[in-house]
């Protein structure tokens, strides 16, 4: 049982039921999640604060930079108890991707929607090639499969260490430490690295030196191997960002030894790299853990994670959602929710029916229908679940009770879980059901991977879920999901190559005339399962006569940047915010610089450009300038 | 544009209508009042690099020491940052670190990549417009601009970047990217669009969305001319090959430092040198639609115009550059080019995977050409396969599959007269005799004397000697 606050049941073959007593079970008023802090109790208690203290900050941070997009942060800030008091994530730009796609072809769908983000460069194309292929029952041959695997190892090959050098890195360099933390500079200079023998920097303040900004050695190292990475995503996808060869179906890569040889080059490359950087983000958080125990709530949130799984297994994947279980638990990262520290389902029918998008808070009008009572599969849904949902902008003024943002707020089982590539890891420690190989096992609390052997020694490093999730855990998962990505590409790598020993080569379902036989005139309902950069990605679709005639996008950062949902819960950034204590020196106001706070946004690689992929009618836009949620300006 | 008032023309692009409704800026950010939020660093980007950036007198190639980009992304996906973050020819760290020499050193304001956020990230910005900044500054775009007009008129914005104390009585107004754009681009040396929304409006302006995305160009209008005297550098591609935009920005550099030719651009103002011709002229298996053959099946390595490519009408040149770092490119890998570079894209284009009606003429046409040409070209590939010595001896040593390559005794005649004509005019035979060598052991390259036996026996006995 894994639902607490949707009224589901199961019966003995694990189909679930509404329950019978309760009359509008989805209903916000009758189906609520325990909240913790009342908006009005943290209202009131900002106000009394106001009252008694003049150190409050009310400040709007436009654009928070080095995250990919148009993101903007809001926080009351009590510079005296070194409190974040309060915290608004808003998206701050909008395109319009759903809104394009539907009424289209549903084969413009892969490029078209590979468009919404350009820093998860290929994700979207595939995640809607899935949801192409359930709803027209086209099964990729195995090496399409494998292929497609391949090109999203390279991506997560590119995505981590761009995350980890470019975008969170500078944040714990020499260049901002000096200056937001002079306090931890005489303690880097004396602390000895305990992992110096494999990544060379002898001291922590050698190291924060070479986290500097364009000028350090691992910035510009990380720098260097996204384009390796790139690179082999290229090989195989013709381009990044935005791949040529993402087909329903399938892919329509030309492979041949070459191809697989050049991907094979790089790849042995990258080995020895993941064991310094995993080094380098050990090393990080063992020194300020050391410095100051309040960093380890810095970005702190409840272990609540949820992740669709990703990397496929070519032969139990089949394209349909009936078999979605069985073939979802044979993926390389095993699907499931975790909540509270539990694992409590690896099903993809729990994760997808627990599923619900809500708009109190965004610049939507109530999106929600009762189109759909279940998911095709027996199994109940909400109306505000994405095959139940519309995209239905309205823009209005920014007030911090009302609407504030173009995210919106995907919850799970009504409760605030979050996205993030080290869920991945997250869930597949907990599973065990990782497919048989010799690099990768799971014991149901870590990972242990081994590196195979480049220009130094094999070795064997082990990932341990950690118990509070922060800031500097989320960097180090990141760290360890880049070792991760790669070994499953290495591993997808030897499946290639026994593909085509097998003469098995045949990488798409139809070929590209024999698509219009495929598309289907009744309604179909779909979704595409798949993971991004920063976790969750699923791309929910519905067709009829041959034309889109509804497609939802949920992104890991959509859930991530969430604003309030219905119950005032607030979003995992606002929370991970108003959880981080305010450790730089702010004496003097006027030196504030939110480094803590920006170190919590940023673990989290906030991606804005596909959390804000909508659109909207003619409308206005009036906005209350300067409004808070202290009323005070 | 005040520009565009004075030529006399009295067509408002949407640039001038969204300024005539803001209205001149009066006011910036209190530099007290911001302190040190959002700056971590408590020094900007460029203050942080400057001791390593700064290049030395000997280092200087050209009037500029420095200038000033600022990039903005509007209704984008920051695909385009990424490809150029991807470049290598040259890279935006040798740019950005002046390591490129002879270029100045670009002090660039990104919002991926920068140290400073919010109010802090913005100020040299507004230095820009104020005129107090140190040095030349050109503006870049990624993403579509949408029509912020209408949404102006009720003070909002569709894609903000910041607030300033612009709204009414000095109040906090979040600024649109277009305003930005607007505000800078007159005073900009250049102002380039990078990828297919900025260049030509791209997905963000497909049917369908009622944001009334639109490119630089149009927003701008065609009498936009920048500090320099430059219209809008288009550098187009969903995501381009970052090298095209690096490459570009380098030749602009080069050219202002005095060394560089004028760089060339058509009349849509792309890099000609980059976009001159069809993807397809470059494109690897251009020779296969020569040849009339053509792709079935997704995977096929065969020309993929059946399956969909639309690269005989597209102007890009991804085949022959590759993506990143000479690697990829879309065809070459298998990927069937969907128009991205072009001012159609998406909707000229869709439904994607679908062959272009109009290639039934041209592949019609290539697969009669082919179907003589192909035979023609196997014969010789099969002459050609085969060493003289295996020709002399009528013999192939291969233990691999030896049948194929041996020729038919009609070969073996016509490529005795092919190669009487091909010789003809070979000065190697004309009568003179060489005087430097021993000419009884010179085997002549002739071949239309019976095979020599006696030379076989000779040299194998040799061999054994």
């Amino acid at each position: 049982m894994c639902f607490k606050n949707l009224p589901v049941e199961f019966d003995e073959a694990g189909v679930a039921t509404l329950r019978r007593d309760i009359a509008d079970p989805y209903a916000l008023s009758v189906t609520k999640p325990d909240v913790g802090t009342t908006e009005a109790e943290r209202e009131e208690r900002i106000q009394r604060l106001m009252a008694a203290n003049g150190h409050i900050k009310d400040i709007n941070m436009d654009p928070v930079t080095r995250v990919a997009g148009a993101l903007a942060i809001h926080v009351a800030a009590d510079l005296d108890a070194g409190e974040y008091l309060d915290a608004h994530s808003q998206a701050t730009l909008f395109r319009g991707y759903e809104v394009i796609l539907m009424g289209r072809d549903p084969r413009d769908a892969i490029f078209v929607s590979s468009r919404a983000c350009g820093v998860c460069g290929g994700v979207h194309a595939h995640a809607s090639a899935y949801a192409i292929e359930m709803a027209m029952g086209l099964r990729p041959p195995p090496f399409g499969t494998v292929i497609r695997n391949l090109q999203e190892a390279a991506e997560m090959g590119y995505d981590n260490p761009l995350h980890l050098y470019l975008l969170a890195g500078p944040d714990y360099s020499e260049a901002i430490i000096r200056q937001s933390n002079p306090e931890l500079w005489p303690k880097a200079e004396q602390y000895r690295c305990p992992n110096e023998d494999i990544h060379g920097f002898r001291t922590m303040a050698d190291l924060m030196t070479a986290l500097n900004p364009l000028t350090g050695q691992l910035y510009r190292e990380g720098l260097d191997f996204t384009r390796l990475s790139r690179e082999m995503f290229a090989v195989l996808a013709g381009k990044f960002p935005h791949p040529q060869t993402v087909v329903p179906g399938g892919v329509s890569s030309t492979i041949t030894l070459q191809s697989l040889n050049e991907y094979h080059s790089r790849l042995a490359k990258i080995f020895d790299y993941a064991a310094r950087m995993m080094a380098v983000w050990d090393d990080i958080p063992e020194f300020l853990y050391s410095c100051d125990e309040r960093y380890r709530l810095v970005g702190a949130r409840p272990t609540n994670h949820i992740d669709p799984g990703y990397w496929d297994d070519p032969y139990a994947y089949d394209a349909t959602y009936a078999n979605c279980n069985d073939w979802g638990q044979r993926r390389w990262s095993s699907p499931g929710v975790v909540i509270d520290g539990e694992l409590v389902t690896t099903r993809l029918t729990d994760l997808n029916i627990g599923l619900e998008e809500f708009v109190e808070h965004s610049y939507y009008d109530e999106s929600s229908t009762s189109r759909h009572a279940d998911d095709t599969a027996g199994n109940p849904i909400s109306p505000y679940h994405p095959w139940n949902k519309r995209t239905l902008p309205r823009p209005a003024g920014k007030d911090w009770k009302e609407k504030y943002t173009w995210a919106t707020a995907p919850r799970w089982d009504r409760k605030v879980v979050e996205a993030g590539a080290y869920s991945r890891l997250l869930m597949t420690a907990k599973a065990r059901a990782l497919p048989a190989n010799d690099f990768i096992e799971a014991t149901g609390h870590s990972v242990r991977m081994l590196i195979p052997k480049g220009l130094t020694a094999e070795a064997e490093v082990e990932w341990h879920a950690p118990d509070q999730w922060n800031a500097l855990e989320r960097n180090r998962g990141r760290a360890y999901h880049y070792l991760f990505s790669q070994l499953v590409g290495l591993n997808n790598l030897l499946m290639a190559y026994d593909m085509m020993k097998k003469g098995e080569t045949r990488v798409a379902a139809v070929p590209a005339d024999e698509l219009d036989d495929h598309i289907p005139s009744d309604v179909r309902r779909s979704v595409g399962w798949w993971g991004a950069g920063r976790g969750w990605l699923t791309h929910h679709m519905e067709m009829e006569n041959g034309k889109l005639t509804n497609y939802q996008i949920v992104t890991p950062s959509t859930i991530n940047a969430s604003p309030r949902d219905p119950w005032d819960q607030p979003g995992p950034y606002e929370e991970a915010v108003m959880n981080t204590p305010i450790i730089e020196d702010v004496s003097d106001p006027g030196r504030f610089t939110g480094i803590d706070m920006l170190r919590a946004i940023r673990s989290f690689d906030p991606c804005m450009p596909c959390t804000t992929h909508v659109s909207t009618q003619h409308g206005t836009i009036v906005r209350e300038v300067n409004t808070c949620s202290c009323g005070a300006d | 544009m005040a520009r565009t008032a004075s030529n006399g023309t009295d067509q408002r692009t949407p640039a001038d209508l969204l300024l005539d409704f803001h209205g001149p800026v009066e006011r910036y950010h209190d530099r007290e009042e911001l302190g040190d939020f959002g700056m971590p660093a408590r020094a900007f980007m460029e203050d942080l690099l400057e001791p390593i950036a700064k290049a030395g007198a000997m280092s200087r190639l050209g009037p500029l020491e420095k200038v000033h980009a600022f990039w903005f992304a509007g209704m984008s996906c920051d695909g385009c940052s990424v490809s150029v973050t991807g470049a290598t020819s040259p890279s935006v760290e040798s740019l950005v670190l002046g390591a490129h020499p002879g270029a100045p050193r670009v002090i660039l304001h990104h919002p991926v990549l920068n140290v400073e956020s919010g109010a802090n990230y913005m100020r040299p910005h507004e230095m820009a417009l104020s005129g107090e900044l140190d040095g030349p500054y050109v503006i870049i775009l990624e993403g579509s601009i949408a029509d912020e007009t209408r949404a102006a008129a009720d003070g909002g914005y569709w894609s903000g970047q910041g607030e300033e104390p612009w709204g009414p009585d000095g109040r906090m107004r979040t600024v649109s990217t277009a305003e930005w754009m607007a505000r800078l681009a007159p005073g900009a040396a250049a102002s380039l669009a990078i990828g297919t929304c900025a260049t030509w409006g791209g997905v963000p302006s497909a049917e369908g969305n009622p944001t009334g995305a639109m490119s630089l160009m149009d927003f701008l209008g065609k009498d936009y001319r920048s500090a320099f005297g430059v219209p809008v550098v288009n550098i187009p591609g969903c995501a381009p090959v970052g090298d095209n935009f690096t490459e570009t920005v380098a030749a602009i550099l080069y050219f202002l430092q005095g060394f560089g030719p004028l760089p060339e651009f058509d009349e849509l103002g792309r890099p000609s040198w980059l976009f001159g011709e069809t993807v397809h002229r470059h494109c690897v298996r251009g020779a296969y639609y020569e040849e009339g053959d053509f792709a079935e099946e997704f995977g096929d390595k065969e020309c993929l115009v059946e399956i969909g490519c639309w690269g005989p009408v597209v102007n890009c040149n991804i085949t022959s550059r590759g993506a990143i770092n000479g690697v990829g490119g879309c065809m070459n890998v298998g990927g069937a080019c969907i128009g991205c570079t072009m001012p159609g894209f998406p909707d000229k284009f869709t439904p994607f995977y679908k062959r272009p009606p109009g290639s039934l003429a041209s592949s019609t046409v290539a697969r009669m050409v082919g179907s003589i040409m192909r035979p023609l070209r196997k014969y010789s590939n099969n002459n050609m396969n085969r060493e003289v010595r295996w020709d002399v001896h009528g013999d192939i040593p291969s233990g691999w599959a030896r049948e194929k390559s041996e020729p038919g005794v009609v070969s073996e005649i016509s490529h005795r007269f092919y190669d009487k004509l091909r010789r003809s005019t070979d000065t190697g035979r004309n009568e003179v005799e060489p005087w430097g060598k021993r000419a009884e052991w010179t085997k002549e390259r002739d071949s239309d004397r019976e095979p020599d036996l006696t030379l076989r026996a000779g040299a194998t006995s040799g061999r054994k000697e």
